[in-house]
């Protein structure tokens, strides 16, 4: 039992005190220590012997006292009492305030402290002491450098002074010089060998720290053997085991936190490791346990961060991101720079992603590319929020950059796996902006799937790991890799490779992502390939079934295929998460026209999916492109009675209900359709905008008002779907056709002609109506060259030139434009594609008759136009007569009467056209005669020119002779004279003249003949002018009647007179307009609204959403209609 | 089973070619090709140069049907305006011109002992035939109305008849309508057998296969983009093959009935295998709507390899060899 004798004053007694028996109070001892003027070393003895009982209070008391200004007075002559008294108080003080976490009194604390270190100063600054006790203060405030200092001044007085050596090797180890801390420990050990475990403790954390594990660990095994107790050694080693990667090793670490937490429950260090390891086991409940703990017995900040962190992480684990931001947050506020500790700001920014925060995520996730400029996760997630701010740039520099640092250090699993997963997310965010590049990057990403053999990352709790054991979680995700199949990738790659229109790449991706053997066999049941042959041979035989020829309307519908096979005992497996791949397998199959397995494969969802509403749909769209419209409704009712405000299934409904003629209950249809989405979806606007159009010219009676509200309704309807989405094609043109209605065609065009640029640049939308439309307005305008144009454009571009209702319009332009060859040609061609359209025969018909009376009323013509009018006529004849026997036969919406107006009006022309006919050829003739005579008089003329020639010829030779003969004459003559002088002769002179005249005479008499020649042609063809010119009068007459009744006709003229002509014309002509002028927009939005079955889709999935992509177009109004009345 | 392309006659006609049949060969002439033409002539063809044998004349409004009957001599040739002119084919002498209006004239074909001639008769719903040696029309085949139809019901013309084929044995004869249907007929009772369903669009070309042991297997081409194969008598649909881009203008069977060979809308010609159900092989050189193709019958000095000719909007024809 330790005592302590305090001897009373002036005696040789003493006071026995027992330490272990100090009194609780503390002032009855001071009492004993002031009265017998005790030495202030038995003050310090008692003092510290209060402390270590944890008495402080009672320490602090009897310090205070011995350091008390009369003490100081007293003895003021013992210095080295005094100091260590005021160092006691100093190092007590400096104690007080490193564990305190309050700022104000720790602060206290240490001034308090710093006060008492001064005074021991006061009373002898060299004492080495004080300095290691304000080294210790220094430190303690994290005053690293000044704390160096003063560890320097005792250690330059006496370099084996051991505090001052451990104090200085903390120091060093502070600032990170471990090798110098290593040395000062050495040092000190090798002063004091008998040093307390404290010293090796810190000669193993700096091996430790200086990556000398081998000797860290020997180091800490020493430490416990000296005490096996030691909490920290335990941990230390527990955390050198843990970062062995080894699951012998970690366990064995494990043990060592166990025993430590054993040992001393409150060590915040162990604690955060067990949580740790308890997080990775999931179980979250001690982890909690354990932080919470950990954080209430420790002040230090980056533990606390850490435990924090821990919390943060299980909460994170849990889905509980509210709880995991305020620790994260909690976390984070421990940690003075983002390099000491920057997981809890990873943590963080992804709870504030996953929260919708983007901005606060941004910039934690930045703080974390501070401290790891490369790290791939970082750069992924921060692309993902520049996706999701929309700045699409820099979400792209960021995804590739994290695909950049990852693929160079690839070789290793987890590289790989970040390097997929990057190039996943680069493919999707290029999916809508570039639908080339991210093929690409989907495919690089998929490459080394298919090499290394991982598959996709799943999320979560795995994802915040890259901590301690991150590298062992990675590494049972990469285990899970092997089996997972990353079939919605290789689903993506088809859909991509399908919207570019690589088909045989899309089907090799689908066919991929099915993988599996059964569902292959089905899709390959065309092709031969007896690979397993059984089974092969009864899926072909179930799907080649023959099936009664009246069920086969059903087929569709028909599930037998499947059952037949089950009976086989053909398992038909379809895992949910092919279907997908399935679907899209089969849309592409449609686009491919593979139809019958397309439906095979819808057929296989809805057998093991019934609920599959877009399997329905598909199939009713199919069975709609083949005009099985029963079938089709049925199909729809089937999707509708899984859901029954599906709009999908109800728009298309109503589409066929339309086709139907079943008006009435297609808006209602519709309205439910727009009801069930809220009146959102611009489709079902759409079609409500339509059916008014549609109802607007409808009626063959037009009725101006109920025309006018219903294209205003329209028109209201079509302005809504383009405020809601003002790149709706659809929309856009609707309104384009009601402008056009109302005859603003230069605005329509415009719009039409922006729309037809729009819609040229995807496989999906195809808009002929557009194309239509825009010719309509062309030829509205007059312009018919460019109207044929388009037409015809539109016709080789969607219809494969098989819509005999555009080549209608096409025939209607070449009639305005009066090219009667083209136009029968066109008309031709529509009734061989539409045999029994006999409303085609009809305008044909019209077509010859207009063609023959408007080449009888040519002032000029060639007999071959008057033959082949002649011809025409005849077949127009035929044809109105063929139309007329064929109404006896059966109804197709002719007026009999008006029938045989057209045949007797042809007849008539005929009759008058035969006349003309022979007119013409008389005329041939006579033109051939004239052409004859002409050539003859020419002949004549040349014949008649030549002898003149040669006459003058002669006559200039005669004439050469004469004058010579004169001279000669004269010569004569003047001899003559010079004779006659002799004697005179007057004879000679008038003979020449007679000569002359003779010669004169014989000129004119020529001439004369040839201009009675000449007057007697003129006299003959005058009569022949005048004959023809009678005849045309005549002609002309019939001529202006029949134009009048042709343009009488275009202007709309209802009146039926008595005239027959006039009837004839109402008939005939009317028709045409009419029927031009009601069914060629009329048309237009149908088709508009077939194709608007493919327009706006929401979702993401373009294949997923086309279920009414093909609604064949019905002709609403045809001639018949127009003409019943 | 392949077609190998062997020639293609540019500008053949001066406009659409629209019908193509084989006139069989003779003791003294090879096989012809004869096409039918929206220009309003019919040509004969040379088999293996494609050179222009003779144009034939006389039509108005477009040729829309041409057959040849069994012996090669004798050929007819059908227009919009409804008539038949039947010619001799070494001579072009008009051996008769047929008629039985309001009756319109589609696919006609003459019998395989080429005692009749049957045509397709439109919007009448039935098929008319013809007596080939006295040329006077022997019976009408109608269509039986659907019961309860009044007389002036609209959906009376849908059973509008636009093609028609004799079976091998000549005791059957069918035809493919415009809405799909294809009727059945029993020909020396004159009496109409029953409907084969599965079309919903009009059926422009109907084949019957020529070999021996199914020769009850009708093949229909329709408008739908689907070729049919149906047991005409069992009343069964046992193949449904889908591929064509657009309406099936035409269909034919390789004489030895191994492949089938089709005309598109989609401007293809395709052939498919009946075994495997499926199309073998796609040929694209025309560059419109192929109207007819046709398959050479056998026989004749000379002849060994398979043809087929098809002929297009394109105012082309197009010959391969069928192997």
């Amino acid at each position: 039992m330790a005592c302590v004798y305090i001897p009373v004053q002036n005696s040789e007694e003493e006071v026995r005190v027992a330490l272990d028996q100090l009194p609780r109070d503390a002032t009855d001892i001071l009492d004993i220590l002031k009265a017998e003027q005790a030495p202030l070393d038995l003050w310090l003895i008692i003092a510290r012997e209060y402390f270590k009982q944890g008495k402080n209070e009672q320490f602090r008391q009897i310090l205070e006292e011995g350091s008390s200004p009369e003490i100081d007075e007293y003895y003021a002559d013992v210095r080295y009492e005094r100091i260590a008294i005021l160092n006691a108080l100093g190092a007590y003080y400096s104690y007080l305030g490193k564990i305190e976490t309050k700022q104000r009194e720790k602060e206290e604390h240490f001034i308090m402290a710093t006060q008492y270190y001064n005074k021991a100063s006061r009373i002898d600054m060299h004492e080495p002491s004080t300095w290691v006790g304000k080294g210790q203060l220094l430190l303690a405030k994290g005053d690293v450098e000044q704390a160096f200092a003063a560890f320097k001044i005792v250690l330059d007085g006496d370099r084996d002074n051991i505090p001052a050596l451990l104090g200085q090797a903390c120091v060093q180890f502070s600032r990170g010089r471990y090798v110098e801390s290593l040395d000062l420990y050495k040092r000190a050990l090798q002063v004091y060998p008998r040093c307390p475990g404290a010293v090796r403790l810190g000669i193993g954390l700096c091996r430790y720290k200086l990556g000398q594990y081998e000797k860290a660990k020997q180091a800490f095994h020493r430490v416990l053997q000296a005490n096996p107790e030691n909490v920290e050694a335990l941990v230390a080693l527990g955390i050198l085991d843990l970062h062995r990667n080894d699951a012998a090793d970690i366990r064995k670490g494990m043990e060592k936190m166990q025993r430590a937490f054993e040992i001393y429950p409150y060590c915040a260090t162990s604690l955060n490791y067990l949580a740790n390891h308890f997080f990775f086991t999931g179980q979250h409940f001690l982890v909690e346990q354990l932080t919470e703990t950990a954080l209430a017995v420790t002040n230090h900040g980056p533990t606390k961060s850490h435990s924090y962190y821990n919390l943060a992480r299980s909460y994170h684990s849990k889905g509980d991101y509210e709880k995991a931001g305020l620790y994260y947050m909690a976390s984070v506020k421990e940690i003075n720079k983002p390099q000491e500790f920057v997981l809890p700001y990873y943590g963080l920014g992804q709870v504030q992603l996953k929260l919708g925060d983007f901005r606060s995520s941004l910039s934690n996730f930045e703080k974390v590319l501070e401290v790891y400029p490369e790290n791939c996760e970082t750069l992924k997630a921060l692309g993902h929020i520049y996706v999701q701010l929309g700045e699409t740039e820099k979400a792209l520099e960021s995804l590739k950059k994290s695909i950049k640092s990852e693929s160079r250090d690839a070789q290793l699993g987890l590289g790989w796996l970040c390097t997929i997963e990057a190039f996943l997310d680069l493919g999707e965010l290029l999916i809508s902006t570039d639908a080339g590049a991210a093929l690409d990057a989907f495919k690089t990403g998929w490459l080394p799937v298919a090499t290394v053999d991982l598959g996709e990352n799943g999320d979560g709790a795995m994802a915040p790991v890259p901590g301690v054991g991150g590298d062992a979680a990675a590494r049972s995700l990469l285990k899970q890799g092997h089996e997972e199949v990353p079939v919605e990738l290789l689903n993506n790659i088809g859909v991509l490779h399908f919207e570019r229109g690589e088909f045989e790449l899309a089907e090799k991706a689908f066919k991929e992502a099915l993988g599996d053997d059964i569902l292959l066999k089905f899709i390959d049941s065309e092709a031969q390939r007896p690979t397993d042959k059984a089974h092969h041979d009864s899926i072909k035989e179930a799907v080649h079934t023959a099936m009664d020829a009246s069920a086969s309307v059903e087929k569709y519908k028909d599930m037998q295929l499947f059952h037949r096979l089950e009976e086989d005992g053909v398992a038909v497996e379809l895992p949910w998460n092919k279907i997908s791949a399935l679907f899209n397998l089969g849309r592409l199959l449609e686009q491919l026209h593979k139809t019958e397995m397309a439906s095979i494969l819808y057929r296989l969802i809805l057998f093991k999916y019934p609920e599959y509403v877009d399997a329905y749909l598909r199939l009713a769209a199919i069975a709609k492109a083949r005009n099985n419209v029963q079938l089709s409704i049925q199909l729809i009712h089937d999707a509708l009675k899984v859901d029954d405000k599906c709009p999908n299934a109800l728009l298309m409904l109503g589409d066929l209900e339309l086709k139907n003629d079943d008006w009435v209950k297609a808006k209602d249809t519709f309205r439910a359709a727009k009801d069930a989405t809220d009146g959102k979806d611009s489709y079902a606007t759409l079609c409500l905008g339509n059916w008014n159009y549609f109802a607007a010219v409808r009626s063959e009676k037009r009725a101006p008002k109920l025309e006018a509200t219903h294209l205003e309704k329209a028109k209201e309807l079509y302005t809504k779907v383009l405020l809601q989405h003002n790149a709706n094609l659809y929309a856009a043109n609707g309104a384009g056709v009601v402008l056009a209605e109302k005859g603003q065609f230069d605005v329509s065009k415009d719009l039409f002609t922006q729309v037809q640029e729009a819609a040229s640049g995807s496989v999906f939308v195809q808009m002929p109506d557009v194309w239509i439309n825009l010719a309509h307005v062309h030829f509205a305008q007059g312009n018919f060259a460019l109207a044929v144009k388009m037409y015809q454009n539109c016709l080789r571009k969607f219809y494969y030139n098989t819509d005999n209702q555009v080549l209608l319009y096409l025939a209607r332009t070449h009639y305005e434009a009066e090219q009667w060859e083209e136009c029968k040609k066109t008309l031709l061609r529509a009734i061989h594609l539409a045999p029994s359209n006999y409303t085609l025969r009809f305008d044909a018909g019209v077509a010859l008759q207009k063609f023959s009376a408007s080449t009888l009323q040519k002032t000029k013509r060639t007999v071959a136009e008057v033959r082949s009018t002649v011809v025409e006529l005849k077949n127009a004849v035929r044809l109105f007569s063929q139309l007329s026997a064929a109404s006896n036969l059966q109804f197709h919406g002719f007026d009999e009467k008006k029938i045989e107006t057209h045949v007797g009006y042809c007849k008539h022309l005929l009759e008058a056209a035969k006349v003309h006919c022979e007119a013409a050829e008389r005329e041939d003739q006579q033109n051939k005669q004239r052409i004859e005579l002409n050539r003859q008089v020419n002949m004549a003329e040349e014949i008649r020119r030549k002898a003149e020639e040669q006459r003058k010829v002669q006559l200039e030779r005669r004439k050469q002779e004469d004058e010579l003969k004169q001279v000669m004459q004269r010569e004569e003559h003047l001899e003559r004279i010079k004779e006659q002088w002799k004697s005179s002769t007057p004879g000679s002179k008038r003979k020449d003249r007679l000569q002359t005249e003779d010669e004169d005479g014989g000129n004119g008499d020529k001439r004369r003949r040839k201009g009675g020649k000449r007057r007697k042609r003129e006299k003959k063809s005058r009569y022949e002018t005048e004959e023809t010119a009678g005849g045309d009068d005549h002609e002309e007459m019939e001529d202006e009647d029949a134009s009048m009744t042709y343009r009488e006709s275009y202007d709309h003229d209802d009146q039926v007179d008595d005239n027959p002509q006039d009837l004839l014309a109402a008939a005939g002509l009317e028709d045409s307009d009419a029927e031009d002028d009601t069914v060629a927009p009329s048309s237009i939005t149908n088709r508009r609204r077939r194709q608007l079955s493919e327009s706006d889709d929401d979702d993401n999935e373009h294949l997923q959403r086309q279920p009414e992509s093909s609604p064949a177009r019905e002709n609403s109004v045809d001639m018949q209609e127009s003409d019943g009345d | 089973m392949k077609l190998v392309w062997l020639k293609s006659l540019e500008n053949a006609h001066d406009d659409s070619v629209w019908a193509a049949t084989w006139i069989p060969a003779t003791d003294e002439s090879p096989a012809l090709l004869l096409t039918g033409s929206l220009d309003e002539t019919a040509r004969l063809w040379s088999p293996d140069e494609l050179t222009l044998v003779r144009t034939n004349t006389g039509h108005c409004l477009g040729v829309v049907s041409v057959a040849a009957h069994p012996s090669g001599k004798i050929a007819a040739t059908a227009s919009i305006d409804s008539f038949i002119r039947v010619f001799d084919v070494e001579s072009n002498n008009t051996i008769a011109t047929l008629e039985a209006p309001p009756s319109e004239v589609w696919q006609m074909q003459f019998n395989p002992r080429g005692t009749t001639l049957a045509v397709a008769g439109g919007g009448s719903a039935s098929v008319k035939l013809w007596d080939t040696a006295e040329w006077q029309l022997v019976a009408t085949l109608s269509i039986p109305r659907p019961e309860g139809l009044k007389p002036s019901d609209k959906s009376g013309s849908k059973k509008f008849v636009l093609s028609v084929a004799w079976s091998p044995d000549g005791r059957q004869l069918a035809c493919g309508s415009m809405d799909g249907t294809i009727s059945i007929f029993d020909v020396a009772r004159a009496k109409f057998l029953h409907h084969l369903e599965g079309h919903c669009m009009p059926v422009r070309s109907l084949v019957y296969s020529p070999a021996p042991l199914d020769s009850r297997v009708l093949i229909s081409g329709s408008d739908d983009g689907h070729v049919h194969m149906y047991d005409a008598e069992g009343k069964t649909l046992f193949a449904s093959m889908s591929g064509h881009a657009s309406w099936v203008l035409s269909v034919d069977v390789s004489p030895d009935g191994a492949a089938i060979a089709t005309g598109s809308s989609d401007k293809t010609v395709r052939l498919w295998d009946p075994k495997m159900r499926a199309a073998v092989q796609t040929l694209t050189n025309h560059t419109d709507q192929v109207w007819g193709v046709a398959f050479r019958p056998p026989g004749g000095t000379g002849v060994r390899a398979g043809r087929l000719a098809s002929v297009s909007d394109d105012k082309g024809i197009s010959l391969y060899e069928y192997s």
